[in-house]
């Protein structure tokens, strides 16, 4: 049975002596991998790297030090996004944005069926964002939402995962005033539209 | 940048750490110094030029800064300095072609003890075996750095790759095979 890639290698570093296997001596496979393995050794330990000029070092020590007392100085992110993994907050807030969708999706499924809704949907006068916008409180999940990520920016959503790049939710809050203006059009013609 | 006074230079490894916790000025900095070389040498393998190696091991630096408190003390400061920079460096090779040196770059060897002729061999002998290692897969490649270049024991190397011992040897051993394959038999 020939020697295993661990015996081989063993040999190869010099961690077992030749002469405890004596298989080596009678089988010229295992002898020619044995000493492919140690020129390859050899060949990969004469490749150098370039030492960097002594001056390098204190510079690299300084810029590291600065790193350090830069994240010294304003650790608010990295901790809050520690004490989001910590804590269970980032849950919550999935779980309240969750609701939050199931909320609205229930509320538009439910629209058709409620009369004085489709009256004023029909009416296509209706100003979905300045009712909101005139009483936030009247809608229990919004008051959820609101209450649980008062304390909630940006930032931490973004921390949390929640607006990467590449998201909706990045992409909403990185428009440009015109963008803006453009998207609030497109959703109020939308909304204004009967049976929407 | 605050210069390690001597009673800092005199503490043990666990209490430099705890000095660190304790925002002691000058302790990380101390740190820094005594592990900047073998980080470097290690990003830079992976990497091949040194403007990337010392980018990845200021990272290294400031990760490790950042994750003191979370080090446990199971494996030593330069084993856990390691695996942080094994795991940037495998990241940042995924991401990105590695940036070869010229040749002129690639070595540093006492050129007096050889010729021009000669010290171009070398350089080239070298670019091929380290461009072989870039092809490697990479548990291997990071089993051959951190083996044959970092003298790390098979036990150490387990402990940063999140592996164990068998199958370090056995990564050890492929890692060697395949470049014997890359390199085409040539006398590298």
């Amino acid at each position: 049975m020939h020697l295993t890639p661990d015996q081989l290698v063993d040999i190869a570093e010099g961690a077992t002596p030749e002469s405890s296997m004596p298989h080596l001596a009678a089988c010229a496979a295992c002898r020619a991998q044995l000493n492919e393995l140690r020129s390859m050794v050899s060949a990969v330990g004469k490749v150098g790297v370039p030492e960097p000029s002594p001056l390098f070092w204190d510079h690299f020590s300084r810029r590291v030090h600065d790193a350090v007392e830069h994240a010294r100085l304003k650790p608010a992110r990295y901790e809050l996004w520690r004490w989001l993994r910590a804590s269970g907050v980032r849950a919550t807030i999935v779980a309240a944005l969750a609701l939050l969708v199931v909320v609205l999706v229930v509320s538009r499924t439910r629209a058709p069926h409620d009369a004085a809704t489709q009256v004023a949907a029909d009416a296509g006068a209706r100003d979905v964002w300045s009712d909101v916008a005139a009483d936030p409180d009247s809608d229990a999940s919004l008051t959820l939402v609101a209450s649980l990520t008062a304390g909630i920016g940006l930032d931490a959503a973004g921390a949390a995962g929640l607006a990467h790049e590449g998201s909706a939710e990045h992409a909403v809050t990185h428009m440009s005033d015109g963008e803006l203006r453009e998207l609030q059009r497109l959703l109020k013609e939308e909304m204004a539209r009967p049976g929407a | 940048m605050d210069t390690p006074d001597a009673a800092l230079a005199a503490l043990d490894e666990r209490a430099l750490i705890e000095a660190c916790l304790a925002n002691e000025p000058g302790a990380f900095d101390l740190i820094v110094e005594r592990h900047r070389r073998s980080v470097y040498m290690l990003c830079y393998r992976f990497v091949g030029n040194h403007e990337d190696a010392s980018d990845l091991s200021q990272d290294v630096f400031l990760r490790a800064y950042r994750g003191l408190r979370s080090f446990r003390g199971q494996s030593s400061l330069g084993t856990w300095l390691y695996r942080i920079g094994v795991n940037l460096c495998l990241n940042r090779v995924s991401a990105k072609a590695p940036a070869v040196e010229s040749i002129d770059e690639r070595q540093f060897v006492d050129e007096r003890a050889e010729s021009p002729s000669e010290a171009m061999l070398r350089a080239e002998r070298g670019a091929r075996v380290r461009a072989a290692i870039a092809q490697l897969p990479r548990k291997q490649r990071a089993t051959l750095i951190l083996r044959a270049y970092h003298d790390m024991s098979h036990q150490e190397i387990a402990d940063v790759l999140d592996s164990t011992v068998g199958a370090v040897k056995a990564n050890f051993f492929h890692a060697l095979g395949s470049l014997k394959k890359i390199l085409g038999g040539e006398d590298a």
